[in-house]
């Protein structure tokens, strides 16, 4: 079973001054925060507020690459997560075919949100993803902690 | 392009990668074969950082995010024929992606750090034109890079989740 995620924003981690990516099912029933580095996450950012740099960031390259070659994104997911790294695959259609690709969660997602693919993920994942624990961690974090985070 | 303005184009070696410790940059040190000529090109973190790990062969536990190009062009038949840096304007340089799809050149427009990552990773050769060689700025360039400590080469943190 897979489910389908948006991205509901992004916070600042200050005590491992790293950035976490919310995601949420349609229901706001589950939630899975994934951590990032700062320029995956100000990839992110960028997708998320329809930002068009001048020059094009890494990301945008991708999808012009698979622009030029008429490749379409189908979609992200995110299939697993072991020793607290999470697994991606994005998935390609070329040709005729589907190609799936492994991928940092973090490259997935600022590829989806450029290509405006669906994001997924598995029942298993949210299983796995302890959210009791993450919300008493989310409760201690301060409101200013939220977006701040230089692109 | 053309094979006239091919003639143009200057093959260039990434010589190393360089932390400038006065703001929150890198700089890409391009050298031409004969190391008469220099050209630095200033990136950010997570771009010099791609590049250093391209350059030592370092393959980490997780894709990059030009591990992931690589990856996608691989899958997808593509073959990354050369990069060239094309232009510089109010202190920005500009390159281009030449691959080949299908029998067919094609050319992705891309910030120089980006293009020297995927061209590392694909062992493709880095060329500039002849044109931007000539405009890159500052005589005193390679007194400046001269005063550099060598330790700062190859320093900095991999800051990459």
């Amino acid at each position: 079973m897979i489910t389908q995620m948006n991205v509901r924003g992004l916070l600042f981690d200050p005590y491992n001054n790293a950035y976490i990516v919310i995601l949420r099912d349609e229901e706001n029933a589950d939630m899975l925060p994934i951590w990032v580095g700062k320029s995956e996450a100000s990839a992110i950012s960028f997708a998320l507020e329809s930002i068009a740099p001048p020059r094009p960031m890494t990301h945008d390259l991708m999808k012009s690459i698979l622009d030029n070659v008429d490749a379409k994104v189908l979609s992200a997911v995110v299939t697993d997560l072991k020793d607290n790294t999470y697994f991606a695959k994005i998935h390609l259609w070329y040709g005729d075919s589907e190609y799936s690709i492994d991928s940092r969660p973090s490259d997935a997602i600022a590829l989806a949100l450029r290509a405006e693919a669906p994001i997924f993920t598995t029942e298993e994942v949210l299983r796995k993803q302890n959210s009791e624990e993450l919300e008493r961690w989310l409760e201690n974090l301060k409101p200013e902690d939220f977006g701040k985070f230089e692109a | 392009m053309s094979v006239e303005q091919n003639t143009d184009l200057i093959p260039l070696k990434v010589h190393g990668v360089l932390v400038d410790p006065n703001t929150d940059t890198q700089i890409v040190v391009l050298r031409d074969e004969t190391n008469a000529d220099v050209l630095p090109i200033w990136v950010g973190t997570a771009e010099g950082t791609s590049i250093r790990l391209a350059l030592e062969d370092v393959v980490p536990p997780r894709p990059m995010s030009h591990d992931l190009i690589t990856s996608m062009t691989d899958h997808l038949g593509m073959t990354v024929s050369h990069v060239v840096v094309t232009d510089v304007k109010n202190n920005t340089y500009y390159a281009t992606i030449h691959f080949i799809s299908n029998g067919l050149e094609r050319t992705v427009d891309a910030r120089p750090s980006d293009a020297i990552a995927v061209a590392l990773r694909a062992k493709s050769p880095i060329y500039v034109t002849s044109d931007v060689l000539k405009r890159r700025g500052g005589d005193n360039l390679d007194a400046w890079l001269a005063k550099l400590d060598p330790q700062q080469f190859g320093q900095s943190e991999t800051s990459d989740a």
